[in-house]
């Protein structure tokens, strides 16, 4: 089909608005900041009036050479952990919740209740959960899985701290992706899982034989969603553990933070060279993702 | 027309001249960012701007109060052209951006004797970074200014007076531990953003750094020291918190709870338990708080500094000077307990006085002492990767992962390798 000039002016001149934000507030910043970490631009630069200045792959070099770069990338890569378990429960449950039974939105929206707290507030109460005093040591010894004396802070334990906060980034992605999930089962044809229950399928068999193929694109959505944020993991680590104990919980994206807001010992040229480590790696995951389900998809064709 | 032009011209010269008298009557307009000072203490601020702006008609001054975001938008503000003229920093933050090259010499607008007759020569000395002033001290504060303690745990733990020195501290924290079941006491083992620790060093009259200006506090005596600190932690002496969050905050919100018996600090713990549990702020004894051998205290003050991207510097060193002086500094400490930075104040009659209030009391105890302000240290350059290391190194050695000459020895390397002039 061919478009006549008006046309195809008048569709540009539609998708202008959009665009132009878009290339002021997403490209623009992005080639900058790809830009600002192959350069020098530090506090004592700036304060001089002097812009950024070429330095090449310095900065990554830098990078390599600071173990506690080395360690903050390798805990943001292991918090990929919590992908998995985060995109089995959500659907999981999602499939509970889509039924339609009498008060069934309360339990929806209950679930929702966390993607809406505020970080800060969620802090104080996991704060109260994790603490040597806290409720979760407190059930652990009422069901004997704890002796008294073995309380300890799982905030301040190089073992659990980890393990803690990730468990904070479920609770708190929990709702969205279930959300998210729902709107993917509402695509569903009811009749194909009236022909498997026929067939004589098992809720189990229907569930991991006509649910989860057919939702794939909603799996592979919210799998790349989500692989994205626990790479970027920074909020809850910072108000829980502020990258400890022993640096076990400190993050890429804290390291970029730390660098980019020092005060005016402030190295943009650094964070934003770290900051693109970190946008190759997701980019890297998000391709194997793409190859993972792709392949899933042919196979079963 | 030609009469028109005429006119023209005749008015172009009678306004030429009204002009420039407008220009020069126009007050200047300063902007003065204090930090976390809105709303608490607004009558303050403002009755002392407007006693300034009376003295210097030509001085209209704006105020604008920041909170967590001082720095970064001090940062932005001298990128869009329009930074502040007057901006409250601490001694840290200072010294970081006179590094940086951010700030203009104080000891360039005012004269450097001038500096040292208002303010004690340790407050200046503060703010003093490569030979030159980069900051008018303001109000003060003290780390040791005063012990507070709950005598009711301290009967309990059979204890008749309060300890009078740091190694004291020490045993007092196992004693009162030992008999009651509550902590003695929170030291600060590694506070965000600074270097807390150091400050024990300090007081015990260790080294920091030696006299080429090179880290030295991985000496065996200061790792028998951190080896006291850590030995307490490991035997449960010291909330396990301590390595996680500011000890001040944990002291204040356990003492309150009567599950910390002292806290070492300035009046203003005192005012948190006062809105916190009124009956034990009645009970709580104030006095004067344990040194180490050193005989030192360590505190740390605000400054109002200059940055170098402002218009106004001179009429920005006279409000920063008016704000700071003695008076001003006494009628602030009047409205909360801080410490003046001023020499006067040592003979304030403020100060005299004590009543049975603690607050009060603990007021009086410190007010007058502000000749001790010092961290016990010189931030050195690049001080955030810096105090990072540091802190690293000291919760390496209380979690028992390196002793404690390991955990020295690796940060000073750490410092002398990455410490920026």
């Amino acid at each position: 089909m061919r478009f006549s000039w008006r046309d195809t002016l008048m569709s540009y001149a539609f998708l202008a608005p959009a665009l132009l934000l878009l290339l002021a507030f997403t490209f623009y910043p992005l080639a900058y900041g790809t830009y600002l970490g192959f350069t020098e631009y530090t506090g004592a630069r700036f304060a001089q009036g002097l812009g950024p200045k070429w330095i090449g792959l310095e900065n990554f070099r830098t990078l390599l050479a600071d173990p506690l770069f080395l360690t903050s990338l390798g805990n943001s890569v292991k918090y990929l952990l919590v992908v998995p378990a985060l995109q089995l429960a959500s659907l999981a449950v999602a499939v509970l919740v889509s039924r339609e039974l009498p008060g069934i939105a309360l339990f929806r929206a209950a679930y929702y209740v966390p993607v809406v707290t505020s970080i800060s507030l969620a802090a104080v109460m996991w704060e109260w959960v994790y603490n040597r005093e806290g409720t979760l040591n407190w059930a652990l010894s009422a069901l004997h899985l704890l002796p008294r004396g073995e309380a300890f802070g799982w905030l301040n334990n190089e073992a659990t701290a980890f393990f803690a906060v990730m468990l904070v980034t479920f609770w708190r992605g929990f709702g969205y992706y279930m959300v998210l999930y729902l709107a993917g089962l509402q695509n569903i044809p009811a009749e194909l899982e009236e022909a498997a229950r026929l067939d004589g399928a098992t809720p189990w068999q229907r569930f991991w034989r006509v649910t989860v193929p057919l939702m794939k694109p909603t799996i592979l959505l919210c799998t790349l969603l989500s692989t994205i944020a626990a790479l970027r993991v920074l909020e809850e680590v910072l108000v829980l553990t502020g990258g400890g104990p022993l640096n076990s919980t400190y993050t890429a994206l804290m390291y970029v933070y730390a660098k980019a807001f020092q005060g005016f010992n402030f190295d943009y040229g650094l964070a934003s060279a770290a900051g693109l480590v970190v946008a190759l790696v997701a980019l890297g995951l998000a391709l194997v993702n793409f190859r993972l389900f792709h392949e899933a998809e042919g196979g079963d064709a | 027309m030609k009469n028109l032009r005429l006119l023209a011209l005749g008015l172009a010269l009678a306004a030429g001249p009204l002009a420039g008298t407008a220009a020069a009557q126009q007050p200047v307009e300063l902007q003065l960012w204090t930090w976390y000072l809105s709303p608490k203490f607004d009558t303050y601020i403002k009755d002392t701007l407007a006693a300034f702006e009376k003295a210097n008609p030509g001085i209209k001054v704006r105020w604008f109060d920041k909170q967590d975001s001082l720095v970064q938008d001090f940062i932005a503000s001298v990128n869009l052209g329009n930074a502040p003229d007057v901006v409250n920093l601490n001694i840290d933050e200072t010294q970081k951006a006179a590094q940086n090259g951010f700030l203009r010499a104080v000891s360039d607008l005012s004269s450097p004797a001038t500096l040292n007759a208002t303010y004690y020569p340790q407050s200046v000395r503060n703010f003093t970074s490569g030979g030159k002033v980069y900051a008018y001290p303001w109000y003060g504060w003290l780390n040791e200014g005063v012990l507070l303690y709950n005598p009711d745990l301290l009967k309990k733990a059979g204890l008749t007076r309060a300890p009078r020195s740091l190694s004291e501290m020490l045993s007092y924290a196992k004693t009162i531990k030992d008999k009651t079941g509550a902590y003695g006491w929170v030291p600060a083992l590694k506070d965000p953003n600074t270097a807390s620790f150091l400050g024990y060093f300090y007081s015990e009259g260790l080294p920091i750094y030696d006299a080429g200006g090179k880290a030295a506090f991985n000496s065996p005596a200061h790792a028998a020291l951190l080896g006291q600190y850590v030995n307490l932690y490991k035997g449960g002496y010291i909330p396990e918190d301590a390595v996680r969050r500011e000890a001040f905050q944990i002291a204040t919100e356990l003492y309150a709870q009567n599950r910390v018996a002292m806290i070492v600090g300035g009046p203003q713990a005192l005012t948190r338990i006062k809105d916190t549990n009124p009956t034990l702020y009645g009970k709580t004894v104030v006095t004067e708080a344990p040194l180490g051998k050193a005989g030192v205290q360590t505190g740390g003050s605000m400054s109002l500094v200059i940055p170098a991207a402002s218009k106004h510097p001179r009429e920005a060193a006279k409000l920063a000077a008016f704000l700071s002086n003695n008076a001003n500094q006494l009628a602030f400490a009047k409205v909360v307990p801080i410490v003046p930075t001023t020499r006067a104040a040592q003979t304030a009659a403020l100060f005299k006085q004590s009543g049975s209030d603690p607050v009060q009391r603990a007021t009086a105890l410190v007010g007058a002492s502000g000749r001790f302000i010092n961290p016990g240290y010189k931030a050195p350059g690049n001080s955030d990767d810096l105090y990072k290391n540091f802190n690293d190194n000291i919760e390496a050695a209380v979690l028992g992962k390196k002793t404690p000459q390991q955990a020295l020895n690796d940060a000073a390397a750490y410092w002398n390798a990455n410490m920026k002039k």
